[in-house]
């Protein structure tokens, strides 16, 4: 569960992941989602080797039919899931294709 | 190791409206204790394996709850391990029963899912996924998609290799009145149903179910009966991206390989298995690990019909997660039951002719915990 104070602390890492390179391994489409994520439907998520670790991220600002394996993706901030109106607002690192 | 079977107990796995958590621990290990012919004052310690009760429901503190509900004042323990909840309290218990403490244990796995929604179901099992997982919006179902499109891809596995697991198991389930979903599908149907998470649609994955099992176990090895033989856990990442590779759960050939040195065995003495499909690349990938098969042949092996009442190695006779139902903590419970009902030649119209060696292979999360019992008459 995230609350107030593990999403600061989550946030001050994200300078670490901003703007790095990586390739796509494998991704899959999710239509049945978690509790904050129902309205993104379908989306992509996959695994992503950058050059000294591999992550489990969000793929966005694309259509499955462009991924192909070991493309290279790109790191940019995103809104994680909904935030209720009271919460505070929740980002982290997604990828994308990279131009 | 000889660690004697004593009693079984089994609930009907489905949605059980008018059943709560306790109701079902209860029935369970009333059945249970009653074919032990063991008196609740015989009893040393309760085992309650349950994963995500509180979660759901904000009751926690399972093990004196259940231990106190059945008049028994003895130890109680909740056992906690994903979905290889109900096979670490089985292991949990026999260390317990190999060190003395106690001579006759009770284990009962438990879940109640069916009042919550999907989303929420979804989001609770995810608790044994990593905290990267979570954030990035991950399922389950979505995990084991990348483990089976990497299988794909390196192997030829194809969607009808998947498919072929769904099938049989369903097949299974038909001959199991206490199965979810006791009936058969067709390959048509399980390729037809609505996507979950691509490349699995509705029928490669496992359902939400309630249910409990139990089995009274006792140190006391005298007469003839059912024994575990061998009984191991191994471990990894939670997190899959961590993990050397995609194609295999490696935890799953430790376990394995630990749990038939101390039973004495090898995978050819094996008459028949019960193992983890809680999706259908999972199946696939235990017949790998375990080494029913050689690494990239799952899919071909299950397709051919090796795994399916009257096949080489019959693999899932309950109708597995897929089919007889996934209440978490009591699969891993329930393997045993199968297979203990198995090797007591009681199994009706899905008894394996001349089973007396049987493997159970259990696993939480994406592969981080795994445990794999050997039991023999």
């Amino acid at each position: 569960m995230s609350t107030p104070a593990s999403i600061w602390r989550q946030h001050k890492k994200l300078h670490i992941y901003l703007n790095k390179v990586g390739r796509l391994i494998v991704w899959t489409k999710i239509f049945v989602a978690p509790s904050g994520f129902e309205h993104q439907t379908p989306y992509l998520v996959g695994i992503v080797q950058f050059e000294s670790e591999r992550l489990p991220l969000q793929i966005v600002d694309c259509n499955e039919e462009e991924l192909k394996v070991n493309m290279k993706v790109i790191t940019v901030i995103r809104k994680i899931g909904k935030a209720k109106s009271e919460d505070v607002i929740e980002y982290g690192i997604k990828v994308k294709p990279r131009s | 190791m000889k660690i004697k079977i004593a009693g079984t107990g089994l609930t009907k796995f489905g949605e059980l409206w008018n059943k709560d958590l306790l109701d079902l621990a209860l029935e369970a290990s009333s059945e249970a204790i009653h074919d032990s012919r063991l008196t609740i004052n015989q009893i040393d310690a309760v085992f309650v394996a349950n994963m995500i009760h509180g979660k759901l429901s904000g009751q926690d503190h399972l093990g004196a709850l259940v231990a106190s509900s059945l008049g028994i004042k003895g130890a109680a323990f909740r056992v906690e391990g994903a979905c290889a909840s109900g096979g670490l309290a089985i292991h949990l218990a026999i260390q317990s029963l190999l060190a003395g403490t106690y001579k006759n244990v009770l284990v009962v796995g438990t879940e109640k899912m069916t009042d919550a929604t999907s989303s929420q179901i979804t989001s609770a099992l995810m608790g044994a996924g990593s905290e990267d997982e979570r954030r990035a919006g991950f399922t389950f179902p979505a995990l084991y998609a990348l483990m089976a499109k990497a299988h794909m891809a390196k192997f030829g596995t194809t969607r009808n290799h998947l498919a072929s697991v769904s099938v049989k198991n369903h097949f299974h389930a038909s001959l199991n009145s206490l199965a979810q979903f006791p009936f058969e599908v067709s390959m048509e149907k399980v390729l037809e149903s609505p996507v979950i998470s691509s490349p699995f649609t509705l029928f490669d994955v496992s359902p939400i179910t309630d249910g409990a099992g139990a089995v009274v176990l006792t140190s006391e090895s005298m007469g003839a009966g059912v024994f575990i033989s061998g009984s191991a856990v191994a471990t990894d990442t939670v997190g899959l991206s961590q993990r050397e590779s995609l194609l295999e759960i490696a935890a799953s050939k430790d376990a394995s390989q630990k749990a038939l040195k101390q039973a004495g065995c090898e995978i050819k003495d094996i008459k028949l298995a019960e193992v983890h499909d809680c999706f259908t690349i999972a199946e696939i990938l235990a017949m790998e690990d375990l080494g029913f098969c050689e690494k990239g042949e799952g899919g071909k092996f299950v397709e051919k019909g090796h795994t399916k009442l009257g096949g080489k190695i019959p693999v899932n006779t309950s109708g597995g997660l897929k089919a007889c139902g996934h209440p978490v903590a009591a699969t891993g419970v329930k393997q045993i039951i199968e297979v203990t009902h198995q090797l007591q030649q009681r199994a009706g119209k899905r008894q394996v002719n001349g089973a007396d060696v049987g493997l159970t292979h259990n696993v939480g999360g994406s592969g981080a915990t795994v445990v794999v019992h050997i039991l023999q008459t």
